[in-house]
């Protein structure tokens, strides 16, 4: 007869353990369980990775690898061939310049035109609510819309800026902006700004509503002005909404396409032909799909830093 | 029950695909304002008579080559399409592509097409296409806009065609006298060839690239000096160039014939505007030389095994669009020449004052020697964007032909 409070003797594997684990207990214990349970709900994301990134990933890294253009009748292996050109033609270089340019200059003034807008709307005035919703209204804008808007903005013949120039004086034959190649990549950058300020200033509004107001009338009694409570108390308050703003800006930046190649098709010559640009032309106008892929290999790879750092800023965040 | 199960059988048909049509044509005209009625109207003759169903795919022009590679890449090519001739070269390795005399009977298609024009078709001795609608590229006057500057005569060469830019520029405010294309590399190519042809040079010779020789840079700063002196703009393309044309505010600018076409739709006085224009010889350096012109055409490939035989359902819609019912009715709407020898001869095209201007004008058009290069698109972009450096005032006429040619030297070496 064995006492209700005492445990069985242990024999074999189980030796130690105060109970006899059930036959029917799940392998691994419960923890085991869970984690192939979640195994099996993060199956079907893992399936659409696959098949929509990774192997297309894979497909464009094997094919940055060979010689394939429309006039062959199949692809044939180069080894890094691609690679040494991609990193000695000049034209292509100047790809990798413009779009250091471009992603620096739009993400820079996206952020610092979104903080202060945010930081203008945080303050109430009659009329606040509308204006922050009337804000948004670019980034509601499909991209390509807001590109042909911007275009008519630029024209050279029908424009509003030569038309506003002309009333002023400013200007007595049309200016084309966009055959110049500063004028150009300002207007880029001026089109990705204006889509991406409502976006970061959502974000900013966001972590300024928690920044505590004491703590700032306390700064203004101590004699406090605008810049040193922007410097030493808004800044350092939004700095983890700054970095992933940042991040997400130069990631965004990075892979934009769509307003760059439906305003000057990436020139003129080849002035705003960034990476992107640079894929979609030698792919789709010059046939070069070889050469095309492994630009886009060495583009994922300038991605992958800023990617890896958001990642793993996000991922302290949920620790 | 009944709801759930009416809701499955609904969503089960829209998921369903929609049955195969007997044959896809692929084509930009479809797209176009002027083209998509007439297009619609031969295919529905088509299934009219013959009870098939022909799904037209339309894609935008500078798409079409775009689309029909990545179609290539998932094996899902239309049977018919329409492709510019000059792309012809480019696209005739594609994977599927067929040759067209092993479906059609060569006597028969020699018999059929005008002489010259069956060649459109041809890349290495191959029949990879069948000639649709020809002519040349040529250039073309506005009257309207020569009579408001005080010009009565379209110029015959250089000098005078100077002094007509100069005129207009003055007479008519923030007008743009020749509508140079100086955008888009395709269309800049098209306007830099013939003017490196009028001053006696070509882009290629005896298979090396020569566009740095002197004709050749003479060629570019001329092209330099329009835009310095304000007869030539930045931020043109083709379309941009038919545009003004059709508004009045370009005088001068190189096309197809189907420039009547365009102009009919920009001025917005439809096929009556097409008085106005005065197809011309390109202005020449000196009396006497011939004036230049380039091959233009739009022919018709064939895609697929299944289609190699003259009964397919492709190549019977092949020869219905090829009729001179539909081809001339095509033709004289679009203001080009049919490919057809009894099409030629139809009342509505002989009789046609306007293309027979345009065929005087064009007495010798050349074949584009670039687009005849297998990496001809590389060399296409390379030469828009030296020509481009050079309008812009990047570079000097001499440093872009010297970097055209290098870059080109790489390209086809």
């Amino acid at each position: 007869m064995t006492s209700l409070d005492t445990a069985p003797p242990a024999a074999g594997p189980r030796a130690g353990r105060p109970f006899p684990i059930s036959p029917h207990a799940r392998r691994g214990g419960l923890k085991g369980g869970e984690g192939r349970f979640g195994m099996l709900l993060l199956l079907p994301a893992l399936l659409a990775f696959c098949v929509v990134v990774l192997f297309p990933f894979l497909e464009a890294l094997g094919l940055s690898m060979f010689k394939y253009s429309i006039e062959m009748t199949g692809p044939r292996f180069i080894g890094l061939d691609n690679f040494v050109r991609v990193l000695s033609d000049p034209s292509i270089r100047q790809s990798f310049i413009a779009t250091i340019i471009y992603v620096a200059g739009a993400t820079a003034l996206s952020i610092a035109l979104g903080l202060a807008w945010a930081i203008i709307l945080h303050h109430p005035f009659p009329g606040r609510d509308f204006l922050r919703g009337a804000s948004l209204l670019p980034w509601v804008m499909p991209a390509v819309v807001a590109a042909f808007l911007w275009g008519w903005i630029f024209n050279s013949r029908y424009g509003l800026l030569n038309a506003a120039a002309f009333e002023l004086g400013l200007i007595d034959y049309p200016q084309a902006w966009l055959s110049d190649p500063f004028g150009a990549m300002s207007a880029v950058i001026i089109t990705k700004v204006w889509l991406s300020v409502p976006l970061f200033m959502a974000f900013f509004l966001a972590g300024l509503a928690n920044l505590d107001r004491d703590q700032l009338d306390a700064a203004r009694v101590d004699g406090a002005g605008n810049m040193a409570i922007l410097r030493d108390h808004v800044i350092p308050h939004l700095k983890p909404v700054l970095l992933v703003t940042i991040v997400l800006g130069m990631i965004g930046n990075l892979q934009h396409f769509d307003t760059i190649y439906a305003l000057t098709g990436g020139g003129p010559v080849r002035a705003t032909t960034v990476l992107s640009i640079e894929v979609y032309r030698r792919a789709f106008e010059q046939w070069d799909i070889g050469l095309a892929a492994c630009v886009g290999v060495v583009w994922v790879a300038l991605i992958m830093p800023p990617a890896f750092f958001y990642l793993r800023q996000m991922m302290r965040g949920t620790d | 029950m009944v709801r759930f199960v009416t809701g499955a059988l609904v969503a089960a048909a829209l998921a369903m695909p929609a049955a195969a049509a007997d044959v896809e044509f692929m084509s930009w005209t479809i797209t176009e304002d002027g083209g998509k009625e007439l297009m619609q109207e031969m295919i529905s003759s088509y299934e009219e008579k013959t009870g098939k169903e022909v799904d037209g795919i339309g894609y935008a022009w500078k798409d079409i080559n775009k689309n029909t590679f990545l179609r290539a890449r998932t094996n899902t090519l239309p049977d018919v399409s329409q492709v510019q001739a000059r792309f012809l070269p480019t696209l005739a390795n594609i994977s599927g592509i067929l040759d067209l005399d092993e479906v059609f009977d060569r006597a028969m298609l020699e018999e059929k097409f005008a002489p010259g024009f069956l060649a459109f078709g041809e890349v290495d001795g191959k029949q990879v296409a069948l000639p649709w609608v020809g002519g040349t590229i040529g250039m073309v006057a506005n009257k309207l806009v020569l009579e408001k500057a005080g010009i009565d005569k379209v110029p015959a060469t250089i000098e005078e065609f100077k002094a007509d830019l100069a005129k207009i520029r003055d007479a008519i405010p923030n007008s743009v006298p020749y509508a140079m294309a100086t955008k888009n590399n395709d269309s800049i190519l098209l306007d830099y060839l013939i003017w490196v042809w009028t001053f006696g040079g070509d882009v290629i010779v005896d298979g090396k690239p020569a566009v740095n020789s002197p004709q050749a840079v003479e060629a570019l700063q001329f092209m330099v000096d329009m835009m310095e002196d304000r007869d030539a703009a930045p931020e043109i393309d083709r379309p941009d160039a038919r545009r003004l044309f059709g508004q009045e505010m370009a005088g001068f600018y190189f096309d197809a014939p189907s420039a009547k076409g365009f102009a009919a739709n920009f001025s917005g006085q439809g096929d009556a505007y097409a008085v106005n224009l005065a197809p011309m010889a390109t202005p020449v350096l000196n009396d006497g030389d011939t004036p230049q012109s380039i091959q233009w055409g739009h022919v018709l490939v064939m895609y697929g095994d299944d289609n190699k035989s003259a009964d397919s359902d492709a190549a019977d819609f092949l020869m219905h669009i090829l009729s001179d019912e539909e081809l001339v009715k095509l033709a004289a709407a679009k203001g080009v020449l049919p490919s057809t020898k009894s099409g030629q001869a139809a009342e509505p095209i002989a009789s046609d004052a306007y293309l027979a201007a345009w065929a005087a004008g064009a007495p010798a058009p050349k074949r584009n020697t670039i687009a005849s290069l297998s990496n001809g698109a590389e060399v296409s972009t390379i030469i828009g964007e030296e020509v481009q450096a050079a309008l812009l005032g990047q570079k000097s006429a001499q440093e872009a032909a010297d970097a055209m040619q290098k870059r080109i030297e790489d390209a086809i070496d």
